[in-house]
């Protein structure tokens, strides 16, 4: 029987995600509709949503999926698209003291941009454990619910859709949509732009190879671009 | 291996390289702290590999660079929408009505 604490942090984490859940809808949907038009079976998209449980690093690896790409290609460019969870992780680890092993596998497991923009806070500012958990699980695991849910009708409508209504660029739209909020920043821009001009001119390297050393090229312009705009903020 | 055995592979592989980098701070815990230089670059990451995929996607059709196609159009679309407003369906809609569209006023 979970502690009277931890139901309450519950009912808080809950509470204060639920609006902001809303948005998981549309991406879980054009998720599931991506993953059938890239050719897998309903079992196989399930499969997928619930071992992989990450709307951009699925709809990212999809294309690759399609052309058959190398295994290695796909998991590094799943890696490259999941970097940001490991400054999360380390962001909210404090929030995680006095919680045992088992629990912050699964925790970090369930950890999502939503949840973690909405939890961190008060995650390093509460000093019950049984309270932090519950106020981190129950947005969590509500996620997941409507991940799955939403990515399975989305399943079952693309098969009932014809093909010549391109699906698959719903996943383009989707990409781009996550990318927008991010190139607000000036460097984050010059990182994807440069990063996106890569990717075409090397897009002839064998294996998609170009792929790889495109976002390196990405990371490291942004980086520059950082240094330089700071540099002439102090000027 | 059959094509359905490395297919499940690839999930297991897509998960191991989800979960780790999820799970890696918090299991650790206070123990180890990532170097602000290395945290730094690492914020680029996402945006230039969304590119990395995106940007070929849209503007090259068959091996070609022909950037003026109708995909671009249901693009320029898509993010006016996700620019000028909140609501999370309206990028899908424009950026495919756009797209449809295009190609069929052009008869392609």
């Amino acid at each position: 029987m979970p502690s009277s604490s931890f139901r309450a942090g519950a009912r808080e984490g809950f509470r204060s995600f639920l609006p902001m859940s809303v948005g998981l809808i549309p991406w879980a949907l054009v998720t599931g509709m991506a993953m059938i038009s890239t050719g897998l079976t309903p079992v196989q998209a399930m499969g997928m949503n619930v071992i992989v449980f990450a709307g951009t690093a699925q709809l990212g690896t999809l294309p690759l999926i399609g052309i058959g790409a190398p295994l290695w290609l796909i998991a590094v460019t799943a890696l490259a698209l999941n970097l940001r969870f490991i400054i999360f992780s380390a962001a909210i680890a404090q929030g995680f003291r006095g919680i045992g092993a088992p629990l912050r596998w699964y925790s970090g497991h369930l950890l999502t941009d939503g949840v973690f923009a909405c939890c961190f806070e008060k995650m390093l500012a509460v000093d019950d454990p049984h309270w932090r958990l519950g106020y981190y699980l129950a947005p969590s695991l509500w996620s997941w619910a409507l991940w799955q849910v939403f990515a399975l009708i989305g399943v079952f409508a693309a098969g009932s859709i014809p093909k010549h209504w391109s699906l698959e660029f719903m996943a383009t739209i989707a990409l781009l949509v996550l990318l927008v909020p991010l190139a607000r920043l000036r460097p984050m821009l010059v990182a994807a732009l440069s990063s996106g001009a890569a990717a075409i001119l090397l897009r002839g390297m064998p294996l998609r190879l170009g792929l790889i050393v495109a976002i390196v090229v990405g990371i490291a312009a942004g980086f520059a671009a950082e240094h330089w705009h700071g540099k002439a903020k102090t000027a | 291996m059959s094509a359905e055995a490395t297919l499940w592979l690839t999930f297991v592989l897509l998960g191991l390289a989800t979960t780790l980098p999820r799970a890696s701070f918090i299991v650790l815990g206070g123990r180890v702290r990532l170097p602000s230089v290395v945290q730094r670059a690492l914020r680029y990451a996402p945006a230039a590999a969304l590119a990395a995929i995106v940007v070929p996607d849209v503007l090259v059709v068959s091996g070609d660079f022909a950037p003026l196609n109708p995909k671009l159009a249901g693009v320029i679309a898509a993010v006016a929408a996700a620019i000028l407003s909140r609501n999370p369906w309206l990028p899908f809609i424009a950026g495919m009505a756009v797209l449809l569209g295009v190609r069929a006023l052009s008869g392609a």
